[in-house]
């Protein structure tokens, strides 16, 4: 019972929200790595992603298959279970010098490389098989339509479940504090612990985890709007991009008109 | 557009089998297209008429069978024979097709659409792609939509644009699966319109279509299809004096 009513006096400590921005720094150095951790192991993931989706569709009898089990395995272990798995398990029986930063990365990795892949397939699957037979019919290759025609149009479908996936990966990172990586969870416990400011460290870290996911967020949003298609020739553009782009069509658009008129008057026979 | 019956062949279909599992679809396809000739093929849902044209140009792979096209062998080939095989790819690049669906690419301008198998397929530079490929927008009526995208054009507007993709590629031959049968009503006249154009113009046409004013005036060539064979061939006169019964029978049933 005793041990009852210390906690309560520890949590009646005055509330300094202050504190929070007195050690700005140490939370911003675990900012800086949580996001290097995010943006390297989703950078990975995308890439490794791709992979794993084309041959999961590929019609290799060995490959294809191997690509299933890694995603329905990779998928299955939770990841703090699986972080802990490899750097203290496999690392120490096998001897495989590691940091907490590489066996972190490498994990997230693994596994959102099979939540990514899952999600590049549907995309990829989700593309009408008519696009692939026109693009074909004009006598593209095969590579050709996957990389000019199909990808482009899977991109668009992915783009919103794959920011999420992101967002995803930045909370996720923080599991890699079990390990000792002095990410943003990390440095926070190990603060609190110090200063017993338990409330103000942990709101800190709620406070910086929202302003990544939020950025990250918007940031998913302006990609989206990009990729939007707008017609250059009829609507108002402000990116100096697009309206190089609406002078160019017009020019050639000038230049064909002129080009009919001068050989109807040649044949003389008006249109 | 009458054509001499002895036209110089440009495509001929022999023996060309095609299963999907059991569903034995095309069961020994015969067919020459001379230079020049309108085909039209007609037939019930389900007669293999689709499948004929996308193995045509080896959209399909058939199960057994040739594609003799402008002096080569394409396919698989007939047993017995041994005649050296064409890439499909290069086929391809020689035949256009239009589709019932328009398949348009929709995260491009219409001008891309048109412009792209120039630039990656025949490797013209970019100026002188797109300016090409304007002038095919035009021909289909359509140069003031370089700039749109499919899904800010009309169902006929697409169709154009499609037709246009092909007619860019200047193919010796254009296969046509029931392009307006996908669009409104009050559409598909601008689409046969654009059709009836490029037949004056003497292109050679193989037209899957149950538009029965469009075959009666461009078809020198009619072939009415039942369950993977073709059932009779004829001239003009094959819509009004049919002579197999099968045949009297669906052209009753859709006029
Ligand atoms: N890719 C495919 N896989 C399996 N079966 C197919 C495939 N394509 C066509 N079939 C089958 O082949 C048969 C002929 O189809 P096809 O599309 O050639 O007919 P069609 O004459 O064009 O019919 P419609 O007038 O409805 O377009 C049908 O039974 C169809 O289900
Ligand atoms: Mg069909």
């Amino acid at each position: 019972m005793k041990s009852l009513l210390v906690i309560p006096v520890l949590a009646q400590a005055r509330f300094r929200p202050e504190f929070i921005w007195e050690n700005r720094d140490v939370f911003l150095g675990g900012v800086r790595l949580t996001v290097f951790i995010a943006i390297v192991a989703f950078a990975l993931a995308t890439v490794f992603g791709l992979g794993v989706a084309l041959l999961r569709m590929s019609k290799n009898r060995l490959l294809a298959p191997i690509m299933a089990a890694y995603i329905n395995i990779f998928r299955a272990i939770p990841l703090l279970v699986f972080v802990v798995f490899v750097y203290y398990g496999i690392a120490i029986q096998f001897d495989v010098r590691i940091s907490a930063i590489q066996a972190g990365i490498l994990v997230l990795t693994l596994q959102y490389s099979a939540w990514l892949g899952e999600i590049f397939r549907g995309g990829i699957q989700a593309v009408d098989d008519g696009q692939t037979q026109a693009a074909l019919s004009v006598g593209m290759s095969r590579p050709q339509t996957f990389f000019r025609v199909v990808l482009p149009q899977a991109i668009r479908i992915v783009i919103p479940p794959t920011g999420n996936m992101f967002i995803g990966m930045i909370k996720d990172s923080s599991l890699v504090f079990i390990i000792g990586v002095p990410e943003l969870f990390r440095v926070s416990s190990v603060m609190a612990n110090r200063t017993f400011r338990y409330f103000e460290v942990y709101l800190g870290a709620v406070l910086f985890y929202l302003i990544l996911t939020t950025a990250a967020y918007f940031g998913v949003k302006y990609i989206e709007k990009r990729f939007a298609l707008v017609d250059v020739l009829t609507t108002r553009v402000r990116s100096p991009l697009a309206r190089r782009r609406g002078i160019r069509l017009r020019m050639i658009q000038e230049a064909v008109a002129s080009e009919r008129e001068a050989k109807s008057s040649e044949t003389g026979t008006a249109m | 557009m009458n054509q001499t019956e002895d036209a110089r062949p440009v495509v001929r279909l022999r023996k060309i089998h095609k299963s999907f599992d059991t569903n034995h679809v095309l069961r020994g396809i015969d067919l020459t297209v001379g230079q020049g000739q309108h085909v039209v093929i007609f037939g019930p849902s389900g007669s293999g008429k689709s499948t004929l044209l996308r193995t045509t140009n080896l959209l399909e792979t058939p199960d057994s069978g040739s594609v003799w096209f402008d002096g080569k062998e394409y396919g698989p080939g007939i047993e017995g024979e041994d005649l050296p095989r064409g890439k499909a790819r290069l086929l391809r690049q020689e035949i256009g097709m239009v589709f019932q669906q328009f398949n348009l690419f929709p995260h491009i301008t219409a001008l891309d659409n048109v412009a792209l198998a120039l630039r990656r397929v025949r490797r013209v530079k970019r100026d002188q792609a797109e300016h090409r490929a304007a002038t095919y927008l035009d021909r289909v009526g359509l140069l003031d939509k370089l700039g749109a995208f499919p899904s800010q054009l009309s169902g006929g507007q697409q169709q154009r644009v499609a037709i246009a993709r092909s007619l860019v590629m200047e193919p010796k031959v254009m296969l046509f699966d029931e392009p307006t049968s996908a669009l409104d009503p009050e559409l598909v006249g601008e689409v046969l319109a654009v059709m009836r154009d490029l037949a004056e113009s003497g292109m050679t046409m193989v037209v899957v279509t149950h538009e029965m004013g469009f075959a009666r005036e461009a078809g020198d060539l009619n072939i009415f299809m039942d369950e993977g064979v073709v059932v009779e061939t004829g001239g003009r006169e094959l819509y009004d004096h049919a002579r197999e019964p099968r045949t009297r029978a669906f052209l009753q049933a859709i006029l």
